[in-house]
């Protein structure tokens, strides 16, 4: 009861704090706390994927970044294509590639599914590159409108702040809501014994697939406001370096915890920043801390903690 | 008529010598993944290793030769220690843990390489005496792709002769079916998969080497590699030898022939030979296990 209270309590007041940061943090700060809520979302779809579903993805940037170009073109070609539309857009059109590439990728066991993410993120990463006319290529996408939201100016980081927070909310809800339904039960299911679950007549591939669709989404979701974060777009929101910038930050975290990757997308966004200001070397530093953490503490950093309770 | 038959037989040898080189790499990760069920995403770095040690040692020695004995077998020593002080920490946790470290194998790798040599692409020449060309059916060949090809394919002989004739191979074989029962008979299989793995870095060192002169040697070439390298392993089935030589010989034809027709996206064609292979059979050409 009393360690209850206690997490009530701490929710209350990181729930408070949040609110009230635009007031109290400076600005460049107030835009790392928007860049970790954004991207704790793409690392939530990343280790929902593994805890929940069993699977691995290694190219997990490809819905994250095709989330960003649909919105992006989106907003620039499509006319008067509101603020929230552009978003789903993106998240619509990363969902779709998940289903479409999931349709295939649900057959493969555990290395194969890995693989093929990679082998799908090269290939997309590759057209994306190549096809200069409509993606920019290396030289990558900006100057695109940021619409206002129900008159609300998104230019002004506070107000885009809140949305992303809000946003983010909903859609980590929704995947915590998700464990709590059957269907999540019948994934979960999976993972622990997919032999088992076929057996007792699920569905598999089908509720793998949903699975993998939902988080394809969101990822699309969270690429889209990360390009308006950004305000511009570049191959580098759907490369390896992303795929591998999640993985880290679901490690870091830990895998097997609901907040990890908060946690996780916190500590990459802070520890990079605060690593490249005294050193050019620091994603070399980035990956030791990696591989000691992986080695010595493979369930993250809220593995650590919850072991010296 | 003869002209277009030409361009077809060098088209041809371009994409045997890339599917050689391909297999080199390859066949590295389908037998370490074989024996001890690790893919080792790290397996291209030791690749890029190769070129770049061989780079060193050209600049620092002046002789091509030397570089391609001594570096494999540098590279080798690493993926050894990597086995011994990484993996074999990690083995307990699990594929996904084992999977994790390789990769953050990969990215040190990678950083490590930029820090030391730089971004930019480095020249190795071609050794003198390769540097030649020979007449293929009235066109100019370069000899140091005739090389890489008979070279490789003597690599090939010369595992296909130790996996089936030797002690060691018969061990590794065995394991690659069974590693349970062959530890149970009493093999110590931890100094055999160090073994396999040495073996299997060994053969990336050795691509990176003779690739160097070939393909350049910068930092994103391990990356260009591992896809190549696991669409081959993916589509000839995991763990399988004949399906490593098989596949890579497929992708280098299709690599080289793809250029010819869309060379932008020539990419896409390796990609939907793998989707047919697994579409048809998830375990790809001679796999067993999906």
């Amino acid at each position: 009861m009393k360690n209850r209270n206690l997490y009530f309590l701490v929710g209350i007041a990181s729930a408070v704090l949040a609110i009230l940061f635009p007031y109290i943090l400076p600005k460049f700060q107030l835009r790392m706390i928007t860049e970790i809520v954004i991207l704790a979302l793409f690392a939530m779809t990343w280790k929902m994927l593994l805890n929940e579903g069993g699977m691995f993805s290694f190219g997990h940037s490809l819905y994250f970044g095709l989330g960003a170009y649909a919105s992006v073109l989106g907003w620039l070609h499509i006319k008067g294509l509101s603020f929230m539309s552009g978003i789903l857009l993106g998240g619509l059109v990363a969902g779709l590639m998940a289903f479409i590439l999931g349709a295939f990728l649900v057959r493969m066991s555990g290395t194969y599914f890995a693989l093929l993410t990679l082998a799908f993120n090269q290939l997309i990463w590759a057209v994306v590159w190549k096809w200069r006319d409509v993606t920019g290529g290396d030289d990558g996408l900006g100057k695109f409108p940021k619409p206002d939201l129900l008159g609300i100016s998104m230019k002004d980081p506070a107000n885009f702040y809140y949305l992303s927070l809000i946003m983010v909310g909903v859609c980590l809800f929704i995947c915590w809501y998700y464990t709590k339904t059957p269907l999540g039960n019948v994934v979960m299911s999976i993972k622990s014994n997919e032999e088992r679950a076929k057996f007792i007549g699920f569905n598999v591939n089908a509720s793998k697939l949903v699975l993998l669709t939902m988080l394809g989404f969101f990822a699309g979701i969270s690429g889209g406001l990360y390009a308006q974060f950004q305000e511009f777009i570049a191959t580098s929101t759907i490369d390896m370096g992303m795929s591998t910038n999640v993985l880290f930050m679901a490690f870091i975290g830990g895998t097997g915890y609901f907040w990890g990757p908060l946690i996780g997308s916190g500590i990459f966004v802070y520890l990079s920043e605060y690593l490249s200001s005294f050193t050019d070397r620091w994603e070399l530093i980035f990956g030791l801390i990696f591989i000691i953490i992986v080695s010595f503490a493979p369930q993250g950093i809220l593995g650590i903690v919850e072991k010296k309770k | 008529m003869d002209s277009i038959w030409s361009t077809i037989v060098i088209q041809m040898l371009h994409g045997l010598a890339y599917g050689m080189l391909l297999f080199l790499v390859a066949s590295g990760l389908t037998l370490v993944f074989g024996m001890m069920n690790v893919l080792n995403i790290a397996h291209a770095s030791f690749y890029m290793l190769g070129a770049y040690f061989s780079y060193q040692m050209l600049k620092m020695v002046g002789n091509f030769w030397v570089g391609l004995v001594v570096c494999p077998l540098l590279v080798g020593l690493l993926g050894v220690f990597m086995e011994r002080f990484l993996l074999r920490r990690v083995h307990a946790g699990g594929h996904v843990q084992e999977f994790v470290i390789t990769f953050g194998i990969l990215f040190v790798i990678n950083e490590l390489v930029k820090w030391i040599w730089g971004t930019a692409p480095l020249p190795v020449p071609i050794p003198p005496a390769l540097s030649g060309s020979v007449m293929i059916m009235g066109n100019v060949y370069p000899a140091y792709r005739l090389f890489i090809l008979f070279f490789s394919l003597g690599i090939l002989i010369f595992l296909a002769f130790i996996l089936m004739k030797t002690r060691l191979g018969i061990t590794v074989r065995a394991a690659v079916s069974d590693r349970d029962m062959v530890s149970a008979l009493g093999t110590n299989t931890p100094r055999v998969f160090m073994l396999v793995m040495g073996i299997g870095t060994w053969l990336a060192g050795l691509a990176g080497v003779i690739a160097g002169p070939f393909i350049s040697t910068y930092p994103g070439m391990a990356l260009e590699i591992l896809v190549d390298c696991f669409i081959v392993t993916v589509t000839g089935g995991l763990g399988s030898l004949l399906g490593a030589v098989v596949a890579s010989f497929l992708i280098g034809q299709l690599s080289s022939f793809g250029i010819l027709f869309i060379p932008r996206f020539a990419i896409v064609f390796a990609f939907l030979l793998m989707a047919v292979v697994l579409i048809i059979k998830p375990s790809g050409l001679f796999g067993e296990k999906a």
